[in-house]
C-alpha cells in the first residue's frame, strides 16, 4: 500500500464510520416513524399498507390530547423561563465576586443535581399538601424550577465566567447599574448558553412523568408526558399506530426548540474550567 | 442612586412574574372545589380509572345511579384517579393520609384493604353494617365478607365484586387434538396431561399460560402460585398460630407444577411471560388468536372479548371454556379458587361520613350492584344478584360464581404486598431454572427477613 | 477572574449584595428541594411507609434500614448492576463514543457533520419514554433488529430477555451520547490549530497528535463531562423502567428502580429513602474521584 493509497483510506474511514454510526443511531427511529402512518402498526417494522394520517388525526384532534399538550407547553416554558431568569441572577455573584465558600457551594450544587427525583417525592407531596400546591399546575412548575435551578445556575456560572469584563465595566462607566449590565451586556453574550440552559430544563420537564403523577390528581391538569405514560399502561403496546403518533407529536417540542437554537449550541457546551468554581 | 431602587425593582418584578404566572395557570388547571356552592352536601367518590374516562363502567354506573338517588340534599362527585392498578394503591394510600384529598367513599382492592385499615386509613363499619338489613340477611355471600375484614376482625368495606380464577380453554383446539370440549381435570397430572397432548399434537400452540414473572406482579402470585399452592392443601399464613408459612412440602409442590410445566417447554417461551405485558399477550392475544390452548387466569379476561372491551371477541361463548382448577391429587375440596375482588370504603379522614354510608347502602342494593357487576362484567357478591335471570344469562356468570364456594382470600395482613413480591421471585427463578428447592431455600429466608424470625412457621 | 476586576467589582458592592442576586433562587431552592432533601435523609432512619401498620404512627428506627440494606441480597445485586450500567453506558457509551464521534466529525464536510450530528441528535432531544418505545420496539421479538438479522440469516434472538442489561446500555448510549458530542465538539474547537499543525510538521503520528496534544488540552473537558454524564445516569429511571422494569429477575434492576420498587410497590417509604441516599453517596464518591483524578 503506498502512501496515497493510505491518505485516501484516512479520508475515506472517517466518513465510513460516521455513517455506520449514524445508521445505527436512525435506525431505532424507523419503527416509530412508520408505525405513525399505519393504522395497522405491529411491533415488526413493516410497510403499511397505505400511508395515512388517520392516527395523527385521531390523537390531535382529541381534545383530552390538546388540552394535556397545552398544559405540558406552559410547564415546561413556564419553568425554563424562570430558571434561566433566577439563575443568571445568582450566576452573577458566583462568577463575578469573590466569596469564601464559592467552591463547596458549588459542588454541593452539582450533587444536588444527582439526587434521584423520586427519592425526594414523598417529602415533596406532604409539603405540597401543607402549602395547599396539590393539584396546581403552578405548584408542579415551581418544583421543576426548584429541582432544576442547581444545574441552571452551575452552567450559567460556567459561562458567565467567558464573558470579558471590559464591556461590563464600560457600560458602568456609562452609569449603567449591575442590573442593566446584566441585562443589556452579559446576558445578550450568553445567549449560546441560556439557550443550553432554556432547553435542557425545558426538555428535562417535558419528558418527566414522574413529578406530575404524584403532584397532581385531576385527570384535566395531567400533560403530555404523563398521558403518554398512561398510554403505555393501558392499552399495553396494542395501539402501535396511535402510541407512535403521540410519541412524534410529543418529541416535536424538543426538536422544534432545539432546531431553533442549534447555531448557539455548540459554542455553548465548553465546559473548560468547570470545575474550577 | 437609583442602583439600590434599580435592584429591587428587578427583584419585585421577578417576584411579581411568578406570582402573576402562577395565578393565571391556577386559573387554568380547573377549580377544585369539593364543597358545592349551592348548599347541598358533596359526596367524592374515588375509584380507578383506567383511561376509559367517562367511558368507564364504574363512571357511567355512579353517574347513573346518582342521578336517581332519592336524597337531592346530596351531590355525589366522581373523583377518578387515573393510574395503572399497582399505581392506583399508592395514590390511594397518598391521597387517604390527609382531610385535604380524602375522598368520602374510595373503592378498595380486597388485597390492600387490610393494609390500609391498619394505618388507620379507613373506617370500621361493623356498628353502621350492624343496622343494615341487607348485610344480615344472608343476601351477601357469606364467604365474601371474609374478604373486606381486616386483621382485627373488622369489617371496612362493603363488596360490590369479586372474581374467581380458573383453566380457560380454547374448544376448538381441544376438539383439534382430541380432547374432551367438556373438560373437567381430576389433578394436576390430567392438567399436565392436556397440555402434552396439545404440545404434540399441536406444536405450534402454547398449551399452557401460567403468569410466572415479577413483572406480572400480583398475577403471578395470586393467578399462579397460590391457586397451587392452596391447592396443594396448603397456605401462606397459619391463622392459628399467626405466622408465615415458609417451608413445606406444598410450597416444593406448587413450585414442582411451575418447573415442570417449563422443563417440558409446555408453557409459553420465557421471552413472552416474563415482562409486564404478559397478561394482555394472553388473554388479548394468544387466547382470540387461537394460539394457545389453556390459560389459568381470572375470571374477569372476557371483559376484554366485549364490544366495549380491549380486544373484540363475540366467539369466545362458544370458544372458550372455563374449567375449575383442580386440587393436586384430586383430594377434597377437588377443586380450587382464590377470589379476590373490589369493596367500597369510607375513608377515616371523610368529611361526610353518615352521608357517604348513606350512598354506600343506596349504590350496593341489590338492583343497583346488579347493574355494576352487568356492565363490568365482573362476579357478584350478592347471593340474591347470583340467582337473578338477568345476571345469569351473561355467559361464564354462573360457573364462575359457582366457584366461590370453595374460595379462598389472601391472608389479611399487612406484610402481605412484600411477601407477595417474593413470591413472584421464587416463581420467577424456578421458571427459569432454579431447582424448586433452592427457590423455596431463598424465599424460606426472604420472608423471614421481612417478618422476623417470630413470624415464620415451618412445616 | 483577575484581581484587577475584583477590584473594580468591590467597588460596586457591598459585602452582603450577593444575597440580593442569589436570594430568589435560594429561597426557592431551600423550600423545594433542600427541605425535602433533609425530610429524606431524616426519613431514612424512620419506618415511614404508605401503607400498613406502621404508617400508622412515624417511629424512628435507627439504622435498621441502613442494616437491613446490608442484608438484603437486591442491594448488593442493584449497586452492581447500577455500576454496569455506569459504565457500559456513560463512560464507555457516551464519553468515548461521544468524543470519537466528535473527533471523527472535526474539518469534515459540513453538510456531512450537520446529517450526522442532527442523527445523533435525534436521541437525545427525543423526550425518555419516546426512547423507551424506540428501543423497546427495536429490540423487541419482531423487532426491527430480529427483522434485520433473520434477513441476513441469522437466526432472531429475545434481546430484551437474553441480554437485558445490554438493551438498556444501549438504549441510554443512544439517549445520552448528543451531549458529550455536542461538549467534546466545543472543546476541539478551541484546541488552537497552529499547534496541531506544528507538531504534525515536526512529524508527529496522528496518535501522538491525539493522545500528547488534543487530549491534555482538553483534559479538564473530560473530567467535568464524565461528572455531569455519571450523575445523569445514575438517576436513569424511566427509560429502564419503561423498558425493562428492571427485569427479566433482577437482570436490571438499578438502585432508582430499587428504590422505586420499595417505596411505591412495597410501599416502604424509610427503606426506599435509604437506598436512594446509598445512590446518592455513590454519586458523591465518583464525583470526588473524578475530581481529585485531575489534579
Amino acid at each position: 500500500m503506498n502512501a496515497k493509497q493510505r491518505k485516501i483510506i484516512y479520508r475515506i474511514m472517517p466518513y465510513a464510520i460516521l455513517t455506520l454510526i449514524g445508521i445505527c443511531f436512525v435506525l431505532p427511529l424507523l419503527w416509530v416513524m412508520v408505525a405513525s402512518v399505519d393504522t395497522n402498526a405491529m411491533q415488526t417494522l413493516k410497510l403499511p399498507r397505505a400511508v395515512t394520517a388517520d392516527n395523527y388525526i385521531e390523537v390531535i384532534t382529541s381534545r383530552e390530547n390538546q388540552r394535556a399538550f397545552l398544559i405540558g407547553l406552559i410547564m415546561s416554558l413556564g419553568q425554563a423561563v424562570l430558571v434561566v431568569i433566577l439563575a443568571l441572577l445568582a450566576a452573577y455573584p458566583l462568577s463575578r465576586y469573590q466569596m469564601k465558600y464559592k467552591k463547596s457551594f458549588m459542588l454541593t450544587i452539582l450533587f444536588m443535581t444527582s439526587l434521584p427525583i423520586t427519592a425526594v417525592m414523598v417529602p415533596v407531596y406532604q409539603l405540597f399538601l401543607s402549602l395547599k400546591l396539590y393539584d396546581q399546575i403552578f405548584g408542579v412548575i415551581l418544583f421543576y424550577v426548584a429541582s432544576s435551578m442547581p444545574y441552571g445556575i452551575w452552567m450559567l456560572k460556567n459561562f458567565m465566567d467567558s464573558v470579558p469584563l471590559d464591556l461590563e465595566e464600560a457600560a458602568w462607566v456609562d452609569g449603567a447599574s449591575v442590573f442593566t449590565g446584566i441585562r443589556k451586556v452579559v446576558a445578550p453574550l450568553m445567549v449560546p448558553g441560556i439557550c443550553t440552559v432554556a432547553i435542557f430544563t425545558f426538555s428535562g420537564s417535558w419528558g418527566n412523568f414522574f413529578v406530575p403523577y404524584i403532584l397532581l390528581q385531576n385527570p384535566e391538569n395531567f400533560p403530555a408526558s404523563l398521558k403518554l405514560y398512561q398510554f403505555f399502561g393501558q392499552y399495553g403496546m396494542i395501539e402501535y399506530g396511535n402510541l407512535a403518533a403521540f410519541s412524534i407529536m410529543y418529541a416535536i417540542p424538543s426538536i422544534v426548540l432545539y432546531i431553533l437554537s442549534q447555531r448557539f449550541m455548540s459554542k455553548g457546551f465548553g465546559l473548560q474550567g468547570g470545575t474550577k468554581g | 442612586m437609583s442602583f439600590m431602587k434599580k435592584r429591587s425593582w428587578a427583584i419585585a418584578s421577578v417576584l411579581l412574574c411568578t406570582a402573576l404566572g402562577g395565578a393565571l395557570l391556577a386559573g387554568c388547571s380547573g377549580s377544585d372545589d369539593k364543597s358545592g356552592s349551592s348548599g347541598k352536601t358533596t359526596i367524592t367518590v374515588t375509584y380507578r380509572d383506567d383511561g376509559a374516562g367517562e367511558k368507564g363502567s364504574l363512571y357511567r354506573w355512579l353517574t347513573e345511579i346518582a342521578a336517581d338517588y332519592p336524597n337531592k340534599e346530596v351531590e355525589i362527585k366522581p373523583a377518578p384517579i387515573q393510574a395503572s392498578e399497582g399505581d392506583y394503591f399508592a395514590k390511594i394510600a397518598l391521597a387517604l393520609k390527609s382531610k385535604d384529598t380524602a375522598p368520602d367513599i374510595v373503592t378498595e382492592d380486597t388485597f390492600i384493604l387490610n393494609s390500609d385499615a391498619s394505618a388507620g386509613y379507613l373506617e370500621p363499619l361493623d356498628e353502621r353494617l350492624k343496622e343494615w338489613e341487607d348485610w344480615t340477611n344472608g343476601s351477601f355471600i357469606e364467604a365474601m365478607k371474609k374478604g373486606v375484614t381486616a386483621s382485627d376482625g373488622k369489617v371496612y368495606g362493603v363488596p360490590y365484586n369479586t372474581d374467581s380464577r380458573g383453566l380457560w380453554y380454547n374448544k376448538q383446539i381441544f376438539k383439534q387434538v382430541g380432547l374432551p370440549e367438556e373438560w373437567t381435570p381430576k389433578n394436576w397430572e390430567e392438567v399436565l396431561d392436556a397440555a402434552r397432548t396439545v404440545k404434540e399434537k399441536a406444536p405450534d400452540i402454547v398449551p399452557i399460560w401460567m403468569n410466572m414473572g415479577k413483572a406480572t406482579g400480583e398475577a403471578t402470585s395470586m393467578q399462579t402460585y397460590e391457586m397451587l399452592l392452596y391447592g396443594a392443601g396448603e397456605r401462606l399464613y397459619d391463622d392459628a398460630s399467626g405466622k408465615w408459612i415458609i417451608q413445606s412440602q406444598g410450597i416444593l409442590d406448587a413450585l414442582g407444577f411451575v418447573e415442570t410445566v417449563n422443563k417440558e417447554k409446555l408453557g409459553p417461551p420465557l421471552s413472552k411471560v416474563l415482562n409486564g405485558q404478559a397478561g394482555n399477550t394472553a388473554s388479548r392475544e394468544y387466547l382470540p388468536q387461537g394460539k394457545l390452548a389453556i390459560s389459568l387466569d381470572g375470571s374477569w379476561i372476557t371483559g376484554n372479548f366485549l364490544d366495549s372491551g380491549a380486544s373484540p371477541w363475540p366467539e369466545y361463548k362458544d370458544v372458550l371454556g372455563f374449567a375449575p382448577m383442580p386440587t393436586s391429587q384430586g383430594q377434597a375440596p377437588g377443586s380450587i379458587t382464590l377470589a379476590g375482588g373490589w369493596a367500597l370504603s369510607i375513608p377515616s379522614n371523610a368529611k361526610h361520613k353518615d352521608e357517604a354510608w348513606e350512598f354506600i347502602k343506596y349504590a350496593l342494593n341489590k338492583e343497583n350492584s346488579q347493574r355494576l357487576v352487568t356492565a363490568s362484567g365482573n362476579i357478584t357478591v350478592r347471593a340474591d344478584v347470583a340467582k337473578d335471570p338477568g345476571y345469569t344469562k351473561m355467559p361464564f356468570n354462573e360457573i364462575a360464581t359457582e366457584y366461590l364456594q370453595n374460595a379462598e382470600f389472601r391472608p389479611a395482613q399487612d406484610k402481605y404486598p412484600e411477601v407477595s413480591t417474593q413470591i413472584q421471585t421464587m416463581v420467577e427463578s424456578v421458571a427459569t431454572g432454579t431447582s424448586p428447592a433452592d427457590a423455596a431455600h431463598k424465599y424460606a429466608q426472604d420472608v423471614t427477613r421481612i417478618v422476623g424470625e417470630n413470624g415464620v412457621i415451618q412445616k | 477572574m483577575s484581581s484587577m476586576a475584583a477590584e473594580g467589582y468591590s467597588r460596586k458592592r457591598n459585602s452582603y449584595s450577593w444575597l440580593y442576586f442569589m436570594l430568589p433562587s435560594i429561597a426557592i431552592m431551600l423550600v423545594f428541594f433542600i427541605y425535602p432533601v433533609f425530610l429524606t435523609f431524616f426519613y431514612s432512619f424512620t419506618n415511614l411507609a404508605l401503607t400498613g401498620e406502621s404508617a400508622r404512627e412515624l417511629k424512628f428506627v435507627g439504622f435498621d434500614n441502613y442494616l437491613h440494606m446490608f442484608k438484603d441480597p437486591t442491594v448488593k445485586i442493584s449497586i452492581w448492576n447500577t455500576l454496569i450500567f455506569l459504565f457500559g453506558s456513560a463512560v464507555i457509551g457516551q464519553q468515548v463514543l461521544g468524543f470519537f464521534i466528535a473527533l471523527l466529525m472535526k474539518h469534515k464536510n459540513k453538510t456531512f457533520r450537520r446529517v450526522i450530528g442532527t442523527i445523533v441528535l435525534a436521541g437525545w432531544v427525543t423526550p425518555e419514554i419516546v426512547c423507551a418505545l424506540c428501543l423497546y420496539s427495536f429490540f423487541g421479538d419482531e423487532g426491527t433488529l430480529n427483522s434485520i438479522i433473520t434477513s441476513l440469516g441469522i437466526p432472531a434472538v429475545t434481546w430484551l430477555y437474553t441480554v437485558p442489561m445490554l438493551t438498556i446500555i444501549l438504549a441510554n448510549i443512544w439517549h445520552g451520547t448528543a451531549f458529550s458530542m455536542l461538549v467534546f465538539q466545543a472543546a476541539l474547537d478551541d484546541v488552537p490549530s497552529e499547534v496541531e499543525e506544528a507538531a504534525v510538521v515536526d512529524g508527529a503520528s496522528r496518535w501522538q497528535v491525539l493522545t500528547r496534544i488534543i487530549i491534555p488540552y482538553i483534559k479538564e473537558t473530560f473530567t467535568t463531562n464524565m461528572m455531569l454524564v455519571t450523575l445523569q445516569t445514575l438517576g436513569v429511571f424511566g427509560l429502564i423502567y419503561a423498558m425493562t422494569g428492571g427485569g427479566p429477575g433482577t437482570s436490571t434492576t438499578t438502585l432508582p428502580i430499587f428504590m422505586y420498587n420499595q417505596a411505591f410497590v412495597n410501599y416502604q417509604l424509610g427503606y426506599g429513602t435509604a437506598i436512594s441516599l446509598l445512590l446518592l453517596l455513590i454519586g458523591i464518591v465518583l464525583s470526588l474521584f473524578y475530581t481529585r483524578s485531575l489534579k
